[in-house]
């Protein structure tokens, strides 16, 4: 088991992967983030030197991810709404908010728009 | 690590949605000075604008609002709403 930014992750997952666990982080940022350290793409997470697991916890704790980043998202919703603009009366409607139709299939709209928005 | 996003909105060589709006000459305008009317809904808020009431048209009537600095960079129509919303009427004859 290894700690990156205090989650533990097993030996045999792959370290891209694993990356990509945390929100914030997808494909590209990942990548980005092995081609900084030396790190190939296919590396196993029990595969990193102590100092690579350092490196990349220094560098992910000073990126906006995880509650950082879902309160950022959340609070962009809520500033909509009270600024009282059209799209943030779509978010608390639970309707599509980019002029989408909405006669038949809305239901990723109405699953997630909503004022406080599952992330 | 996107830094063209933002802009890809609009062309960016057109620029803001600048509308020649008749703004007051005195700012801040007196009180009890009426709302500028307009039915430029596309008229992109600029920094001076902040403190003005506008009247902006619904598609029906004109509805004020007032400019705040959180509304800069944004549009009039953003805060006029055009569509009512649903209600069901009674019929008395069927």
């Amino acid at each position: 088991m290894v700690f990156i930014l205090g989650v533990n992750f097993p030996e045999r997952n792959l370290l891209k992967k694993s990356l990509e666990s945390f929100f914030g982080i997808g494909g590209h940022t990942s990548s980005r983030l092995l081609a900084r350290f030396n790190i190939h793409p296919t590396c196993r997470v029990g595969e990193l030197a102590n100092k690579q697991v350092l490196d990349l916890t220094a560098v992910l704790s000073d990126m906006k991810i995880e509650n950082d980043l879902r309160r950022e998202v959340l609070n962009d919703i809520k500033r909509l709404k009270e600024t009282g603009t059209y799209r943030g009366r779509r978010h608390a409607l639970g309707l599509p908010v980019r002029g989408q139709h909405t006669r038949t299939q809305i239901k990723t709209a109405v699953k997630l728009n909503r004022m406080e928005r599952r992330l | 690590m996107f830094p063209t996003r933002s802009l890809l909105g609009r062309s960016v060589w057109k620029g803001p949605n600048i509308v020649p709006l008749p703004l007051p000459r005195k700012l801040p305008p007196p009180p009890n000075t009426p709302p500028i009317r307009t039915q430029k809904r596309a008229a992109t808020i600029l920094p001076n604008f902040v403190g003005l009431r506008f009247a902006v048209h619904n598609g029906k009537t004109y509805q004020e609002i007032q400019i705040t600095e959180e509304m800069v960079g944004r549009k009039l129509g953003e805060y006029v709403a055009t569509r009512k919303r649903f209600t069901y009427k009674q019929s008395k004859n069927k």
